[in-house]
């Protein structure tokens, strides 16, 4: 293994190292395993452990200690920024080898620390790379038609034979309501069907949250907030179905997102 | 932290994904990379140890930011709420913590509605019965939260 891999004297006091992922088989013969610029433009390494790879760079605790990290979170630009490069480090290095994402802010003091998790986690680091070896995670999201594009808002009242105005009022607003209770009816049902044609495609699907339409951006509410396991193999033709249900189902505004690393697929299981 | 990053917060936050299929190369939507690295992924307790829980931006603004808390509640927006990174010795502690975090914030708005509470507590199910007792105890707690599984 590499010189790095076993010195700590690159770490003068107040830096601690970030960790982004654990991989595996990454050549750590060649100079630059990774190339993606670590957080603050520091380079990535590699602190090889039993046949494990953490990936990681130095931070500065000033920025990156329990103080500056509480202080740094509450700012959205300083976590957009941070988590940005926290995705952009570990996607360079899911491509080439199984990847299992650390969650964002996983940070030691030193390389021998690194070392420690790894010895402690290994056998479930090892399951989870398993499980996500030669695959990659795909994102579909869907969303229900526009709110008031179904109902019928402009439904003349039906004559009620003698109800006055305010029953009528009270009549549309029932049908008004129904209209929309259908509307999300049908919409969550396209969702569940969709979500069922993907999932058969995929070596493992999970359903997410559903985004806030200002979180996500899009006006329309999300229906379908998935995530797909494929293999690496089959990513192409897995694109082509999403593209395939997207176009003989343009009301749901399918959104498909990938190749992600395995975010959501990559966890330790316990045993 | 630059300058120039804190003043673009709220547009870059709205940005809208491409109409239509698309593919990774794009920057990928904000919403979608938090929801990863902030929710998913493998934990692993470091030697920094953070209880995201204990991050206003995390438990209140974003969710202000993004949707009255109502409606975030009503729409299912809560990823950051059933943080799994808890371990359920924990979730009630830190719930009621967030929760009491909101009553604060809904009053320093001027706007609090007791109903919010009700609705975020909701789902919540299991919080502790106290309400008025023993925040500093849960945020105390808390901050130990993020250990998995409290090995």
């Amino acid at each position: 293994m590499s010189e790095q891999g076993t010195s700590d004297a690159g770490h003068p006091a107040g830096r601690g190292c970030y960790v982004y992922a654990v991989t595996r088989g990454l050549d750590d013969g060649g100079r630059a395993p990774v190339t993606a610029s670590g957080l603050r433009g520091e380079p990535v390494r590699l602190v090889p452990h039993a046949g494990l790879q953490a990936l990681v760079s130095d931070v500065d605790l000033a920025e990156f200690g329990e103080e500056g990290m509480r202080r740094n979170l509450e700012d959205l630009a300083w976590l957009e920024e941070v988590a940005r490069t926290h995705d952009a480090v570990v996607a360079s290095v899911a491509e080439r080898a199984p990847t299992a994402p650390l969650r964002l802010g996983t940070i030691t003091y030193d390389e021998a620390g690194v070392r420690e998790r790894l010895a402690q986690w290994h056998d479930a680091l090892v399951g989870a790379l398993d499980r996500v070896e030669g695959r990659a995670e795909w994102s579909v999201k869907a969303f229900a038609p526009q709110p008031g594009a179904t109902a019928r808002t402009d439904q003349p009242a039906p004559s009620t034979g003698g109800a006055g105005a305010g029953a009528a009022y009270l009549t549309r607003r029932r049908a008004q309501i129904q209209a929309r209770h259908d509307a999300d009816r049908v919409a969550a049902e396209l969702a569940d069907r969709l979500h069922a044609s993907l999932s058969g495609h995929s070596v493992a699907s999970r359903r997410l949250q559903p985004q806030d339409p200002r979180l996500s951006g899009h006006p329309r509410p999300m229906t379908l907030n998935a995530a797909y396991l494929v293999d690496r193999a089959a990513g192409e033709d897995f694109a082509a179905l999403a593209r395939r249900l997207a176009e003989e189902h343009p009301e749901a505004g399918l959104v498909v997102a990938g190749p992600w690393p395995p975010y959501s697929f990559a966890e330790l299981e316990e045993s | 932290m630059p300058v120039s990053e804190t003043a673009r917060s709220h547009p870059s936050y709205a940005r809208p994904p491409a109409p239509g299929t698309s593919h990774a190369p794009q920057p990928a939507n904000l919403a979608d990379i938090l929801e990863r690295v902030l929710d998913k992924g493998i934990i692993i307790a470091g030697d920094i140890k953070v209880n995201l829980l204990d991050i206003e931006l995390l438990t209140i603004k974003i969710r202000l930011l993004v949707a009255s808390v109502d409606k975030a509640q009503e729409m299912g927006i809560d990823w950051w709420r059933n943080d799994p990174m808890l371990s359920s010795r924990d979730q009630s502690l830190a719930e009621e913590n967030k929760q009491l975090r909101e009553r604060v914030a809904a009053l320093e708005r001027g706007q609090g509605s007791p109903d919010t509470n009700g609705n975020a507590r909701g789902n919540g199910g299991d919080r502790a019965d106290s309400e008025d007792g023993g925040e500093e105890a849960a945020q105390h707690d808390a901050r130990e939260a993020r250990e998995p599984g409290g090995e």
